[in-house]
């Protein structure tokens, strides 16, 4: 079965191509990751099979290599195809070959789209690497070739200074996250001397609490960078500098997947040490409202998307947090489906409006029947409306909390799901609701139907809710009434208010007094709640600061202490040189006759050089201010100095 | 094989070459340049025969061992082994592609070729070098050349910058010359065999001065701050081929010295020595690193980067274990691959748009795409991008240093390095590649097919080595075992 290595290897492999090709010849070689993220999926979908009907944690693919020997220890590498990663794997090839397809209409225009497929292949391969890996050490090498992944896809547009800024703000921030990650490494290897999931996860029980404390945290931290969590969440708004099918691929398989993934893998560490676990659930909760909230005051319909996602990615977090890797998983699962779909749509409408401001949008519905459709069908999902996914994974994760007996964080979780239901309302008004446009076009078919593949998932995938459980080893159930109902209300509230606001035919409400009365509230949430300016004004100015302070340091302080010690040094050399004329005159003037005298062979060899260099040797002394004191010529000075302190300390070691 | 002297080859040579360019007329100006390439070629491909069949156990291989000044106990030794081996075949490829890297030098090239490869001579000689005193006269020998390829064929500042660089080295130089005699004097000694002398178990004070001693010499190459004050200005001075080589073999001087000789003749000495160079490891990287931040200078900041990343051999070396010890040897080869390749990118930019502001030189991307690729592959590769080398020997010398008796702080600290690494670099990405076409770099011709030639093998060396970590480390994992049983006892 060493064919599951081909799932990340053949985008991988398209990349390489890419990476050496010239771009006219990447022009023609498109169908080459388009093609390969196909494979992958069939291979995925074989590998599905293989497992099916799952229900265990056991692997029925397992694979190692010796990668380098560490102390005459061989350094293992492995991979493993466990229930998990099957489904996780079809979930990332799915969403991946839809972007890949989505992107041929999106970015036909650019010409150096080439490049952009490359990296969106080397993308999906280095999550499908993390998916398939059973090594805490690959998956990180996977988990950091990501962070070089969306540094170029963010960046893809480097001309321009945004997406420039945002791609170095998200390889940075993550970034912080990953020093977590090597502190897991590393706690990992100096407590049972290997990196592999099976070694760590038999060994807990030996494990000293307080590695367990470390490693732990260390993963949460991880995660919190690339699932940017509160407060390793600023460069994810930010990212949307890039192309939108890129987004699309961040946000849902790729990039913010990964660190739920890995601490869904790694939870039964995480789970013992239980300070960790409440770490979880309170940053997943804080950060399911902060994002929603966000969600709610963004114009951009791009930041909207954005902020869900955090917000969403919180959600994952508490049920993270609660204990239960499904539910987190799930919801993960159902969220690549229903973000991707929209980030798709929102690419089109961005295309069809020529703008990303929702303010100067409306009235696209009618002209773009399929982009509605489908984007309508994401934001319920999103919203949790029954009966799309987004309800069934949401309610899972609010009976967990539930269960848990976390019913303050399940109550927030239920404001959260409001925010969200108010912000897709918002949204969808916006987009599609006011007086209709004309001159609007429908996006091209290579872009409607990877859409219209997502959006058929999204409207049936959640019944699917139980039988995922199951399928991952777990306990599957449908949702129970007491957690639905108000889950449901809150949505309908949400949507209810949306509508009121901005979706009532022909009345328009005068938002600005409500952000007049609540100025300073509406003005510290315009001000993304000041992440940004804190980093920005504090952090990294006074680290500016401390750059320039000891560059400074570094040229005159320490500089200026060797300038001096050459100084004083030579001074003193020069001193006991006189001091002990007699005793070392004859061995000195040797030396210093041989020393002249090779000067003037090589200077006949080479005049110029080697001329510079003796009066080199002059200019400095000079400043030394030793030469006025000796006539018998610099390189003598030096000679004498170097021999008399190795005389000296020769004789100070050997007494 | 046996009976070729393979190693004396490496060493003489480039030897005779730099003999022969006296004898090159001077109405043949190509001539040099043809001659360095034909010898240098020669040794790397002697190089490349010598890592492919060496063994990693039982002692050092291709061996050639004589009298040299016998009353005094001196001998003509060389030999190679898992520690040494990839350093030689490192500084026979940087000597190959820094003369490649110098096809346009047409002001002395007779001069010029011969100390190129005079250069080679001593960096080739230091790591093959098994006897003391022959290691000291290689580690001199490589002072004299690379003094006048900075001092002849410098930037404006290049008389200070050399003459700075001669003072330092020299200077840690005659200390470790007195540590050397030490050993030799001492009682237990009476040898200059590097390897009969590991863990001879000379007097704990003993080994403590003649381990400060030592320290010097080699921390002045490393170099360990605050001994680096030579480095930014002797590599912004020196011509780009220099620098290269300067960063990439010359450094690796003042590591090696610590793992072949200070470590395992004197593992008391670096019992007690060892947190304080951690401290100064630890002081490098960060400072370094954020030094590095502030340069306005292309060169000075690469230069910098360099005090940092050899920051973390330096850590790998105060851990001791074998993990830390695999971690130094492999930033010794990832840093002289990756720093090369930064000092060669920084010298093709500068040769075209001759400035090497930082804020006058941008929007490489967009006006050379295949320039601004390598080089910000090197930029990466040297921020520990997983699946390059600079990662290997990070994450090793974090990974030993965590193991290791230092407390945790220096892993943690060490570690933000890491982070500021990344900023700093990226950074400079941001500004130099990416970003608007700038009026210097407008118009700006591609890399060359030679200068393509000159850094695709760097990069891909630095791929292999991060994709593959057995591929390096099971020439020196051996040696770093052994060792590291020294250090424990």
């Amino acid at each position: 079965m060493n064919w599951v290595v081909a799932i990340p290897a053949l985008p991988a492999l398209s990349f390489a191509i890419f990476l050496v090709a010239s771009r006219r010849l990447r022009m023609k070689l498109l169908w080459l990751p388009i093609g390969a993220s196909f494979v992958s999926l069939g291979l995925s979908l074989m590998a599905f099979t293989r497992v099916w009907p799952g229900g265990s944690e056991e692997a029925v693919w397992h694979q190692s290599f010796v990668f380098g020997v560490l102390g005459g220890r061989p350094l293992e590498l492995s991979m493993a195809l466990d229930p998990v990663a099957a489904a996780i794997l079809l979930v990332v090839t799915i969403v991946g070959a839809c972007v890949q397809v989505y992107s041929l209409g999106y970015m036909h225009k650019d010409d150096r789209q080439g490049w952009y497929f490359g990296v969106l292949s080397l993308f999906t391969s280095a999550m499908l690497l993390l998916v398939l890996s059973s090594n805490l050490l690959l998956t990180f090498m996977a988990w950091e070739m990501m962070g070089l992944c969306s540094y170029l896809l963010i960046g893809f547009w480097f001309e321009n200074e945004a997406p420039r800024k945002a791609s170095q703000k998200a390889f940075l921030t993550t970034k912080v996250g990953d020093l977590g990650f090597l502190l897991a490494l590393f706690v990992a290897f100096n407590t049972i001397g290997a990196f592999g999931y099976e070694e760590i996860l038999e060994s807990l029980g030996n494990w000293p609490a307080a590695a367990l404390a470390a490693a732990g945290c260390g993963l949460v931290l991880a995660a919190m960078g690339k699932s940017a969590q509160i407060p390793l969440h600023v460069w994810l708004p930010d990212a949307m500098a890039g192309p939108t099918p890129a987004s699309a691929l961040i946000h849902a398989a790729t990039m913010v997947a990964a660190g739920i993934y890995v601490v869904a893998r790694m939870l039964p560490l995480i789970a013992l040490t239980p300070w960790v676990m409440h770490l979880v659930l309170y940053i997943g909760v804080a950060t399911a409202l902060m994002g929603g909230v966000l969600a709610c005051v963004q114009h951009d319909v791009k930041k909207v998307l954005a902020y869900s996602t955090i917000s969403q990615l919180g959600f994952m977090f508490m049920a993270l947090g609660a204990g239960s890797a499904e539910a987190a998983l799930f919801h993960l699962t159902t969220h690549a489906f229903f973000k991707s779909l929209l980030f798709l749509g929102a690419g089109v409408i961005i295309h069809a409006a020529h703008t990303q401001d929702m303010r100067l949008m409306g009235g696209l519905g009618r002209h773009m029947p399929i982009t509605a459709g489908t984007f309508t069908v994401g934001t319920l999902a999103l919203a949790g409306v029954f009966p799309f996914s987004g309800f069934f994974s949401k309610d899972e994760i609010i009976a967990v909390l539930i269960h848990e007996g976390d019913y303050v964080v399940a109550a927030l979780a239920l404001v959260a799901s409001a925010l969200t239901a108010f912000y897709v309302a918002r949204m969808l008004f916006r987009v599609f609701g006011g007086p209709e446009q004309t001159e609007l076009h429908e996006g091209h078919t290579t872009m409607l139907a990877p859409m219209a593949v997502l959006a058929a998932i999204t409207a049936v995938g959640g019944f699917a809710s139980p039988a995922f459980a199951e399928f991952l080893g777990g306990h599957g159930v449908w949702p129970e009434l007491r957690v639905a109902l108000p889950s449901l209300g809150v949505a309908a509230t949400g949507l209810t208010v949306g509508w009121w606001f901005y979706g009532r035919p022909g009345v328009v409400v005068n938002t600005r007094i409500y952000k007049e009365r609540f100025s300073r509230i509406y003005g510290s949430l315009e001000q993304k709640l000041f992440f940004d300016s804190f980093y920005q004004n504090i952090v990294i100015r006074q680290f500016f600061h401390l750059a320039d302070l000891l560059a400074v340091f570094d040229r005159k302080v320490l500089d200026g202490i060797v300038n001096l010690a050459v100084t004083v040094w030579v001074k003193s050399a020069a001193g006991a040189w006189r001091f002990d004329d007699v005793a070392i005159d004859g061995t000195v003037n040797g030396v210093a006759r041989a020393d002249v005298f090779a000067t003037k062979q090589l200077d006949s060899f080479d005049n110029g050089a080697v001329d510079g260099a003796v009066n080199l040797f002059g200019t400095s002394v000079l400043r030394a201010g030793a030469i006025r004191k000796i006539h018998t010529g610099n390189v003598q000075t030096y000679i004498t100095a170097f021999a008399v302190a190795a005389v000296v300390l020769v004789l100070v070691f050997v007494r | 094989m046996s009976m070729v002297p393979l190693l004396s080859l490496m060493v003489f040579l480039p030897l005779a070459g730099a003999i022969a360019m006296i004898a090159v007329p001077a109405d043949r100006p190509t001539w040099p340049r043809w001659i360095a390439a034909t010898v240098s070629a020669t040794v790397l491909a002697i190089a490349s025969y010598t890592v492919a069949t060496i063994q990693y156990t039982g002692g050092p291989q291709f061996v050639e061992r004589y009298p040299w000044i016998p009353i005094v106990n001196i001998e003509y030794y060389l030999g190679l082994d898992g520690l040494s081996v990839l350093l030689v075949a490192l500084s026979a490829l940087l000597s190959f592609l820094a003369v490649l890297a110098s096809w346009k030098v047409d002001k002395r090239p007779k001069f010029y070729f011969g100390m190129i490869l005079l250069l080679a001579v001593g960096t080739n000689g230091v790591f093959m070098a098994l006897d003391l005193i022959l290691f000291y006269v290689f580690w001199e020998l490589v002072l004299v050349p690379m003094y006048f390829l900075i001092a002849v064929w410098g930037g404006e500042r290049r008389a200070y910058a050399a003459v700075k660089f001669f003072l330092y080295t020299m200077l840690g130089a005659v200390l470790m010359l007195v540590g050397i005699l030490a050993i030799y004097l001492h009682p237990q000694g009476g040898t200059f065999d590097m390897l009969a002398l590991v863990d001879r178990g000379f007097p704990a004070d003993f080994q403590w001065w003649v381990f400060l001693a030592l320290f010097l010499g080699f921390a002045v190459k490393v170099p360990i701050w605050p001994l680096h004050t030579w480095l930014p200005d002797a590599h912004v001075e020196a011509p780009t081929a220099a620098s290269a080589l300067l960063a990439g073999i010359l450094l690796k001087m003042g590591t090696y010295g610590f793992l072949r000789i200070s470590l395992p003749v004197l593992p008391e000495a670096w019992a007690q020595w060892s947190w304080f160079i951690g401290v100064l490891a630890v002081i490098s990287i960060i400072y370094g690193a954020l030094v590095a931040f502030a340069q306005t200078d292309l060169k000075k900041l690469v230069a910098y980067s360099s005090v940092s990343h050899m920051g973390f051999a330096m850590l790998g070396i105060a851990a001791g274990t074998a993990v830390g010890l695999d971690g130094a040897q492999a930033v010794n080869i990832s840093h002289g691959l990756l720093s090369a390749m930064l000092f060669l990118g920084v010298g093709m930019t500068y040769e075209r748009t001759h400035t090497r502001k930082i804020a006058e030189v941008s929007g490489l991307a967009g006006q050379t795409p295949v320039l601004a690729g390598l080089f910000a592959f090197a930029a990466f590769a040297s921020l520990g991008l997983p699946g390059l080398s600079g990662f290997v020997g990070e994450f090793l010398s974090l990974l030993g240093s965590w193991q290791s008796s230092l407390a945790a702080t220096f892993t943690v600290l060490a570690a933000l390095g890491v982070l500021l690494g990344a900023a700093y670099m990226l950074w400079m990405v941001q500004r130099v590649v990416l970003g608007e076409v700038s009026p210097a770099v407008d118009g700006m011709s591609d890399a060359t097919p030679r200068e393509v030639m000159t850094l695709v093998p760097l990069a891909a060396l630095s791929l292999a080595m991060g994709v593959w970590w057995l591929w390096t480390l099971q020439h020196f994992d051996a040696y770093s075992e052994g060792l590291a049983r020294v250090l424990a006892r």
